[in-house]
């Protein structure tokens, strides 16, 4: 028998009551279960529950007590779209379209929603660039100001029902006005539209008018159209006024191709020689490698003694002793490089475009840097064809007047008489997006989608096309005005069909189709060659003696130019609003560009003179000045920036807008399209004789940067920004390389400098390390990566008031320095964001570890760490860590907390708004410290793409969002650890020409520059200097 | 032990004809006695100060750090000022109970109650600025180094910051209970002569049951020795971990290794002339001459010209390394943003030199040293001086650091700001009213012992002694 082991007799004897205990395991009933007669809050609670209720409670409050965010709802699908996967973005090709500017761009879409803009690497010109405004138009697409509906005299009314009534009110003769149109479906539309309605017409009007080019070219050339340029075949470029990287014609085209001629060989550096004439500062001249002041009036003169110089016949007619020179030196580049030469102008004037063209004649630009195969649609508008409307309306013989893309209300210099006209049109109709001052006053209102909201098609420039397609269904009751037009000219298709019509045999069928939209373009299949037009030269003569008769400037000339990133309608856009300026580094308004000589004498401010500098610069309010223009005044701040005429003062176009435009234009700035002027034949954005006042009142403008030089008191701050000229390169390549070792000799030189720069000992950086390099030769500072960086990273909109105090909120921003004279100084953009050091200042500080430094070098945010003590800030030596002051993205839990903000903000945060914001990057909550992460949610979207296809990382797998917008492709990121990368082998083929900004504190940047190398003849004095002291 | 006799020449530290029970009532009627008019208005000034100061830090809380003028440039403007000038302010009081006990300097006695309060109000007032300067207050417990789930994770021990909770939480902890254990049998007193039952509760509970025994004397002794053996270093730590909070950074200004003794002398430099201001007055209010004497006025204003001379040093050294070193971002802060006066800030680095180098200088005369106005004059002098020197260093070495392209706008501080620092005089003088009116100002214990030795009666007796020849004296010492 086996032997059994017995605890108690009770297990021996198996009593019953044994029986019951083993049955029931736990002595005591447990109070939650069994008697349903006790309430569980009359079950009584031994020691062991009391102290489970403990620690349930004490949890339950700790969690609680830390869930800061609000939950808040999220819908799952119930039925996923096939083509939807939820967290993975898609991209679709569509093209951007807005005042005649087009762009092939792809959409990335994430969840239904567009958010962000890319360009299209298809497109031939542009080739992946974008601008800010490109960037920054997807907002325009969540805009809450958009007209949701159409309405008929201010009420809403279905289409249906405006169709109907339009039908009956449609009186002839019809005018439609409109911006350029680029799209050719489009004007077969039109023109069937004109044909089913006899004795109507369509009138072109560009809100910035480049009808002097048209004109001139029609009588040079015999074509009514613009050449395609090509700055980069150019080695000596001479622009008279014409800001073509700013704002001229096509900037990121030109921005791409001007980079490639200033892009520089270490082994054999040459680049292109860029001579700059202008008035009032703009970006192409900050970037000219020589740049020469002139009044406006003085344009006619400069175009004369020009061509005059390059047929060898000397400058004559120029009394300025520099200008003369500047003119001497542009016509000996010109000519030492006939046929890789080009000459562009700013001017509307005919005559002053005719005298261009005869001097791209001299130089031999004609079919070698201006191409007349691919030429521009992007600008049609004749002024006088405007002109004549207007005369026709006010005369009471326009029936019906149907607008798409204008503004004349608002762009055109005499609103007033348009105003006086359209009253007389029996029928008005705007297929306005917004309610801007045109629409407003017509009476019937079709709200025409967005471009992301589209079907369409554009022809930027002869032979090469780019197709629309719609990312979303339209947010509101919308309508293409291309199946209003159809509707109404009795075509039963609508647009989608008319243009799949239109393009099913060009494009090559069904196939062909599909694979236009999914590519965006159609180039032609061979690169069509340059051109050359016959140059008819008889109307130079009659332009030079117009010329010569010009009117003669009074004592201050003005002009009126347009900004980079709000050109003539994007005030009402809170990105571009808030994106510094890069001339002059102001947001949110515009003001009066006055000269540092002409501000010693109107203003009592010398910039030379350190304390009345300092009172300038650290006092945000700015004297107002009072411009009187034939009888027109405008009250405006005063900002003075160096590099303009003393006699000439500027004031930027697109602000003073309807206050309908939305939250961004109220209280911003002046319209200064009042101001400009009328020659008879074309609008002049100049006048040339103004009178300038000093009013004693103060305005407050917000600007992020208010000191501009790198030469202090102590001296020049070289270690932050190095520029040189070629001819200083060229005779002595390493000067920066034995700048460098020179600082650092103390810690053993460059080689040894991070090991013997720090008492700790260096540690192996195997895998990936990131790096950046950034070329300031071919930066031209456009702020398109400003503003992609502000999509990619929800970064907050902070509005007037803060960005006054100092608290906007970019990640990157591009720094504008000055040197040299200061009267017409060198510039030197320099792109500043987190150069992610490997010894980095702000991370040992941070009291919690917030922010650290992750495996591949980057310096991390963890923002649900951070607790906001600012000593991260307060020590980076770059100082490009951004402070959430308040709830600027309504993201942390405290209600009411937004009431502080201004309107712009509290606009950010609307539902509609939101949509914008990219579900990759966290928005960041009120009290903790934000900055560039390098994308970090591309590089690891990248890395997974590089694994999902069993490689390693490859260059192509990632770029951040900077890099993708530039066009000049001036930012080069990479694995630096591979010694194949981009960014590995400019580094290894640029050592001369490298530098990281203050490289002396060992921080350990991961972010190098290459040093800005100017074209320029003379040395820099500081260069002289050193001669003289080796010597 | 003292040395039981001192000399006739020295000033005596007690004045008056005092026996131990007069000392007694002398130091304990205000506590026994309805509190004057002039309490009343003084104390609910500073609640209604606190109470502005709460909703200042109210509005930051709950809006967030944009309700101050700090930018993107300059991250600590008036909050860090003012913590360095609180944490500056709290160390005489230790240094004058902890170093000058080891140092045997009797003169303490008078003054070193009152110095303690003020150091331990000062640094509560001191800590309301780190903790309320933080984007995200209520995260704060993230400085702890607790053990916790999310990893765990841990602080930063590289960050000074981080040193700056330790380095002031401990000295707050030590300065409290030195504090605390000298009032002890001081409250035994009060609870002794307590008229009503709950003041003798009250004052019971706070005196731990003193009887008086020599036992309790003897541990009592023991402590105060080894509180103020470990307070000693937290004087000269605390300071050199505050200067850490700049000294160890890049910015040109703050790096700088003559920080640490540059600050402890700053430090004790306002403590002294914060005890000063205090003093006096209370010594007025309370009718105190004869424990206050001018004695501790010369004393304290001895220490402040010796250490106000020791900082105008630094300063110097400070302006010729500027020039010394070469480095033009070193040069361009001391020589542009600081010492330039027609510079934005130049006017406080100049009120700074004005205050806390010139006008100490006045203290080499003795007249000067002995008169209460001049003295009390100077002591709000220095305080603002040293205000101003906390202000430059952090401001101005902000402000226009390395790159130009980020130099800021001219800073000046919100009405919450200002708020926020009104509310911490509110809480500094709320707390100290309360003192005054509850606990005895002076060490009741403390001058009963150095009564025998260095009060005026005794020394006036002392002096019949002293007039006698030697065998005279030995003959009636040896007669009775």
């Amino acid at each position: 028998m086996e032997k059994k082991h017995w605890q108690s007799f009770g297990e021996l004897n198996q009593s019953d009551a044994y029986q019951k205990d083993t049955r029931d395991e736990f002595r005591d009933e447990l109070p939650f279960v069994g008697d349903e007669s006790k309430s569980f809050l009359a079950a009584k609670a031994p020691r062991r529950d009391f102290l489970k209720y403990l620690g349930f409670s004490t949890a339950a409050a700790a969690v609680a007590a830390s869930c800061e965010m609000p939950v808040k709802k999220a819908i799952p699908f119930a039925n996923k779209p096939e083509d939807i996967v939820p967290g993975v973005a898609k991209y679709y090709a569509t093209t951007y379209v807005q005042d005649g500017d087009v762009l092939s761009i792809l959409a990335k879409v994430r969840d239904g929603r567009p958010i962000k803009i890319e360009g299209n690497e298809l497109d031939p010109f542009n080739g992946g660039g974008t601008s800010a405004r490109v960037q920054a138009s997807v907002l325009d697409l969540y805009d809450t100001a958009r007209l949701r509906f159409p309405t008929i005299d201010g009420k809403e009314v279905t289409f249906e029902a405006i169709d109907k009534s339009i039908a009956g009110a449609m009186a002839g003769p019809v005018v439609i006005l409109t911006s350029s149109v680029t799209s050719p479906t489009t004007k077969a539309i039109i023109a069937e539209f004109i044909a089913k309605y006899p004795g109507s017409r369509h009138v072109t009007y560009d809100a910035v008018s480049y009808s002097g080019m048209l004109l001139a070219n029609e009588a040079t050339y015999g074509k009514k159209a613009i050449p395609s340029y090509h700055f980069e075949t150019a080695k000596a470029i001479v622009s008279i006024g014409a800001d073509f990287l700013g704002t001229w014609l096509s900037p990121v085209e030109f921005g791409k191709q001007y980079a490639t001629g200033k892009k520089l060989n270490e082994k054999a550096p040459e680049m292109s020689r860029h001579i700059h004439f202008e008035a009032v500062a703009s970006l192409t001249g900050a970037n000219a490698d020589e740049k020469f002041l002139h009044r406006p009036s003085e344009t006619g003169a400069i175009l004369t003694a020009l061509l005059s110089a390059v047929n060898g016949q000397g400058v004559t007619g120029i009394s300025d002793a520099k200008l003369k020179a500047g003119i001497e030196k542009a016509a000996k580049a010109l000519t030492e490089n006939k046929g890789a030469a080009l000459v562009v102008c700013g001017s509307n004037d005919v005559n002053a475009q005719i005298v261009t063209n005869a001097i791209n004649e001299a130089v031999d630009a004609n079919g070698k840097t201006i191409d007349w195969t691919a030429t521009v649609n992007s600008r049609q508008g004749v002024d006088a064809d405007f002109v004549k409307l207007v005369e026709d309306m006010n005369a009471g013989t326009v029936g019906t007047i149907l607008v798409h893309g204008a503004n004349p209300a608002y762009t055109w210099y005499d609103a007033e008489k348009f105003k006086a006209g359209l009253k007389k049109v029996r029928t008005t109709i705007s297929f306005g997006a917004k309610a801007d001052e045109t629409t407003e006053l017509c009476r019937y209102v079709l709200p025409d989608s967005h471009f992301l909201e589209s079907w369409g098609d554009a022809e930027p420039k002869a032979g090469h096309y780019s197709f629309m397609q719609p990312t979303i269904f339209p947010l509101f009751k919308t309508r293409q005005w291309q199946d209003s037009l159809l509707k109404w000219s009795g075509n039963t298709n609508d647009y989608l069909a008319y243009l799949k019509n239109y393009w099913g045999t060009q494009a090559g069928g069904e196939a062909g189709w599909d694979k236009a939209l999914r590519d965006g373009v159609i180039n032609p299949a061979t690169p069509v060659a340059v051109s050359a037009a016959a140059f008819n030269g008889a109307s130079v003569a009659t332009a030079l003696t117009a010329l010569a008769s010009g009117k003669k400037g009074g004592k201050t000339e003005l002009v009126i130019y347009e900004k980079v990133a709000i050109g003539a309608t994007g005030a009402a856009n809170p990105w571009l609003q808030e994106m510094p300026d890069p001339v002059t580094r102001a947001t949110w308004d515009n003001y009066v560009i006055v000269s540092p000589a002409l501000a010693r004498t109107l203003l009592s401010i010398d910039l030379n003179h350190n304390g009345q500098a300092d009172d300038y610069e650290v006092n945000p309010p700015k004297p107002v000045v009072k411009v009187t223009v034939g009888g027109k005044t405008i009250e405006l701040p005063a900002l003075i920036i160096p590099g303009t005429h003393p006699d000439t003062i500027g004031i930027a176009l697109g602000y003073g807008r309807s206050e309908k435009m939305g939250k961004s234009v109220v209280g911003s700035g002046k319209s200064a399209f009042p101001l400009l002027s009328f020659n008879g034949t074309t609008v002049s954005n100049t006048n040339v004789d103004v009178t300038i006042t000093a009013t004693g009142e103060k305005y407050p403008v917000a600007l992020v940067q208010t000191h501009n030089r790198y030469d202090t008191t102590q001296g020049e701050r070289t270690e932050v920004v190095k520029e040189l000229t070629l001819a200083e390169y060229k005779e002595h390549p390493t000067e920066i390389l034995e700048e460098r070792e020179e600082e650092l000799k103390p810690w053993g030189g460059l080689e040894k400098f991070e090991g013997k720069g720090t008492l700790y000992p260096v540690y192996d950086r195997p895998g990936i390390k990131w790096g950046m390099s950034i070329d300031l030769n071919s930066c031209n500072g456009c702020g398109a990566c400003v503003v992609a960086c502000n999509v990619e990273n929800n970064i907050a909109v902070v509005g007037k008031p803060e960005v006054l105090r100092g608290h906007e909120m970019h990640w990157l921003r591009i720094d504008r320095y000055y040197s040299g004279d200061m009267d017409n100084p060198n510039t030197v953009f320099q792109p500043m964001l987190c150069q992610h050091c490997d010894n980095a200042p702000c991370e040992n500080v941070c009291p919690v570890a917030a922010t650290n430094h992750s495996s591949e070098g980057l310096n991390q945010m963890a923002y649900n760490r951070c607790i906001g003590t600012r000593y991260c800030s307060n020590n980076c030596p770059f100082k490009v860590r951004r402070f959430n002051w308040a709830d600027y993205m309504g993201a942390d839990s405290f209600p009411h907390n937004q009431d502080i903000l201004s309107d712009v903000v509290l606009n950010m945060n609307d539902d509609l708004t939101r949509m914008v914001l990219n579900p990759d990057v966290t928005v960041r909550s009120r009290g903790v410290i934000e900055k560039c992460s390098f994308c970090v949610q591309r590089l690891q979207e990248g890395k997974l793409e590089a694994k999902r296809n069993s490689r390693p990382l490859e260059d192509k797998d990632v770029k951040t969002a900077c890099q993708q917008a530039c066009a000049s492709g001036c930012i080069t990121f990479g694995n630096l650890n591979n010694p194949n990368s981009e960014v590995s082998k400019l580094r290894k083929d640029n050592p001369n020409r490298s530098f990281h900004v203050l490289e002396q504190l060992h921080v350990l940047p991961s972010i190098s520059y290459l040093a800005k190398v100017r074209n320029s003849e003379e040395a820099h004095g500081k260069a002289e200097e050193k001669k003289e002291a080796h010597s | 032990m003292h040395l039981k006799y001192e000399s006739q020449l020295r000033e005596p530290l007690v004045y008056g004809d005092k026996t131990y029970h007069q000392v007694t009532e002398d130091i304990v009627r205000p506590i026994e006695a309805k509190p004057s008019r002039l309490w009343y208005i003084g104390f609910f000034t500073a609640v209604a100060l606190l109470m502005f100061g709460v909703y200042s830090v109210y509005r930051e809380v709950t809006y967030g750090i944009g309700q101050w003028n700090l930018n993107k440039t300059v991250g600590w403007g008036w909050d860090i000022t003012n913590f360095v000038w609180w944490v500056g302010i709290g160390h005489a009081g230790t240094l004058i109970s902890a170093i000058l006990l080891l140092f045997r300097q009797g003169w303490r006695t008078g003054v070193n109650r009152a110095a303690e309060a003020m150091t331990i109000f000062a640094v509560m007032c001191a800590g309301q600025f780190p903790i309320f300067h933080m984007g995200r207050v209520w995260m704060a417990f993230f400085v702890l180094p607790y053990p916790n789930t999310r990893g765990p994770l841990w602080v930063n021990f590289n960050s000074p910051l981080l040193w700056d909770v330790f380095a002031i939480s401990t000295y707050f902890t030590v300065s409290l209970l030195f504090w605390y254990s000298g009032l002890i049998p001081d409250f035994a007193t009060v609870r002794d002569r307590a008229f009503t039952k709950l003041r003798k509760r009250l004052y019971g509970i706070a005196s731990f049951g003193w009887t008086g025994s020599t036992k309790h004397w003897q541990r009592h002794e023991s402590l105060s020795l080894v509180l103020a053996g470990l307070s000693t270093p937290l004087v000269l730590s605390v300071h050199t971990i505050v200067s850490f909070d700049f000294a160890t950074s890049v910015i040109p200004g703050w790096h700088t290794t003559i920080f640490p003794p540059y600050f402890v002398a700053g430090a004790i430099f306002s403590g002294f002339a914060m005890t000063q201001t205090l003093l006096l007055v209370v010594r007025k209010v309370f009718g105190l001459q004869d424990y206050i004497t001018m004695g501790h006025v010369e004393a304290m204003n001895k220490v402040i010209v010796l250490t106000g001379s020791i900082v105008g040093i630094a300063y110097l050294t400070e302006l010729f390394m500027g020039w010394y070193s070469q480095n033009k971002y070193e040069g361009y802060t001391f020589w542009y943003s600081r010492a330039y006066l027609f510079s934005p800030y130049g006017w406080s680095y100049w009120g700074m030199m004005a205050c806390n180098v010139l006008s100490p200088q006045i203290f080499w005369f003795r007249k000067m040293r002995r008169n209460l106005f001049v003295t009390f004059f100077m002591s709000i002098i220095v305080n603002t001086g040293m205000w101003f020197e906390r202000f430059v260093i952090i401001v101005t070495s902000l402000y226009r650091d390395y790159l130009p392209s980020s130099w800021s706008v001219y800073y000046h501080p919100t009405i919450w700001e200002i708020g926020f620092y009104m509310g911490t005089f509110g809480l500094f003088f709320t707390c100290f009213f309360l003192f005054a009116k509850y606990f005895p100002t002076i060490a009741i214990a403390e001058i009963k012992y150095v009564l025998k030795t260095t009060g005026e009666s005794y020394k006036d007796k002392m002096g019949v002694y002293e007039a006698q020849p030697l065998e005279q004296f030995a003959h009636d010492q040896t007669h009775h």
